[in-house]
């Protein structure tokens, strides 16, 4: 899969390795951005508060 | 030769090449599996390297900039003398010191402990399922959330706290000197007894001005609850300098 990726990536070694490095930064943002405050609530780490309902906090 | 070398080839081709790729096709689908779970650990990593700081850089920047907000608030009703103004809660009510948890371990107290408030960093008093008291209420249990890790973790270190310790809640005109007097280091999320105006799992049978800090335990999850009473002992008018009172010395 990556092999696949680097193979598409346009241009010499360098070129491609500054390419990689922009796409993983770009991912690593849309995680901490989007994807893991969307999932954080959903997983069982952090309720603090006592209640009978449960979800909040 | 090439020629003949080129022959051979030809002739010998079909049946490895077909072999060759036969295995390929498996080489690869396996390699994109293991790269696959590679990529998901990775992503798992991150997952941990976000909700153990960034959450906390985030929540941190965002309760300092209300501090200062409250705190400049209070400062210009201050310097517009005369009689202090309606109380203003909608920034935050007061600041929470408590020194076992840090020597300069300050809160800001939002109302409300549902997620969005909690994650800005501060303490939230609760407004459900039993409403919390205000500390300058004449009776009441003053009660309040926090985060353990994550989003500020700001009761990160509650397990410090002792019996005997102080609890000081700070509002825009008074101190309110609180003395820890009961602890309870695990309890049911569904225990709503904790946070009730007269905590009577605590022993308290009278209505008093009591305070109780609730968060998540053991460090890192979310299976228990931890709590810890305090009652109150004396006020102290703040002053212009607002000098803390001794118990933060």
């Amino acid at each position: 899969m990556y092999g696949w990726i680097w193979r598409h990536l346009p241009g010499n070694a360098w070129v491609k390795a500054v390419i990689s490095l922009v796409l993983v930064l770009a991912i690593v943002f849309v995680l901490f951005q989007w994807v893991f405050p969307w999932a954080e609530p959903l997983l069982p780490f952090n309720d603090v508060t006592v209640n009978g309902g449960g979800s909040a906090g | 030769m090439a020629t003949t070398e080129h022959e051979n080839d030809t002739q010998v081709a079909p049946a490895t090449h077909r072999r060759r790729r036969g295995r390929g096709r498996i080489a690869a689908t396996i390699s994109v599996i293991g790269e696959l779970l590679i990529t998901g650990g990775l992503v798992l990593g991150l997952f941990v390297v976000y909700s153990l700081w960034w959450t906390n850089v985030i929540a941190d920047r965002q309760a300092q900039r209300e501090g200062d907000r409250v705190r400049q608030h209070w400062a210009q009703q201050q310097a517009g003398g005369g009689p202090p103004g309606p109380l203003d809660t909608a920034d935050g009510i007061g600041f929470l010191h408590v020194p076992a948890m840090g020597r300069n371990f300050e809160v800001l107290v939002k109302k409300g402990t549902s997620v969005d408030v909690l994650n800005e960093g501060v303490a939230g008093y609760y407004t459900d399922p039993v409403k919390s008291a205000m500390p300058w209420d004449r009776t009441g249990n003053v009660t309040l959330a926090a985060h353990r890790d994550g989003h500020g973790a700001k009761f990160h270190n509650i397990d410090k706290i002792k019996d005997g310790d102080a609890i000081v809640f700070e509002t825009r005109d008074t101190w309110y000197v609180y003395k820890v007097y009961d602890i309870l280091s695990q309890t049911s999320k569904y225990d709503v007894h904790v946070i009730d105006q007269i905590p009577k799992e605590s022993g308290k049978t009278k209505p008093g001005r009591y305070i109780t800090l609730t968060t998540c335990t053991p460090v890192f999850t979310s299976e228990y609850r931890y709590i810890v009473w305090g009652e109150l002992v004396r006020t102290q008018k703040a002053d212009a300098k607002r000098t803390p009172p001794a118990e933060l010395g």
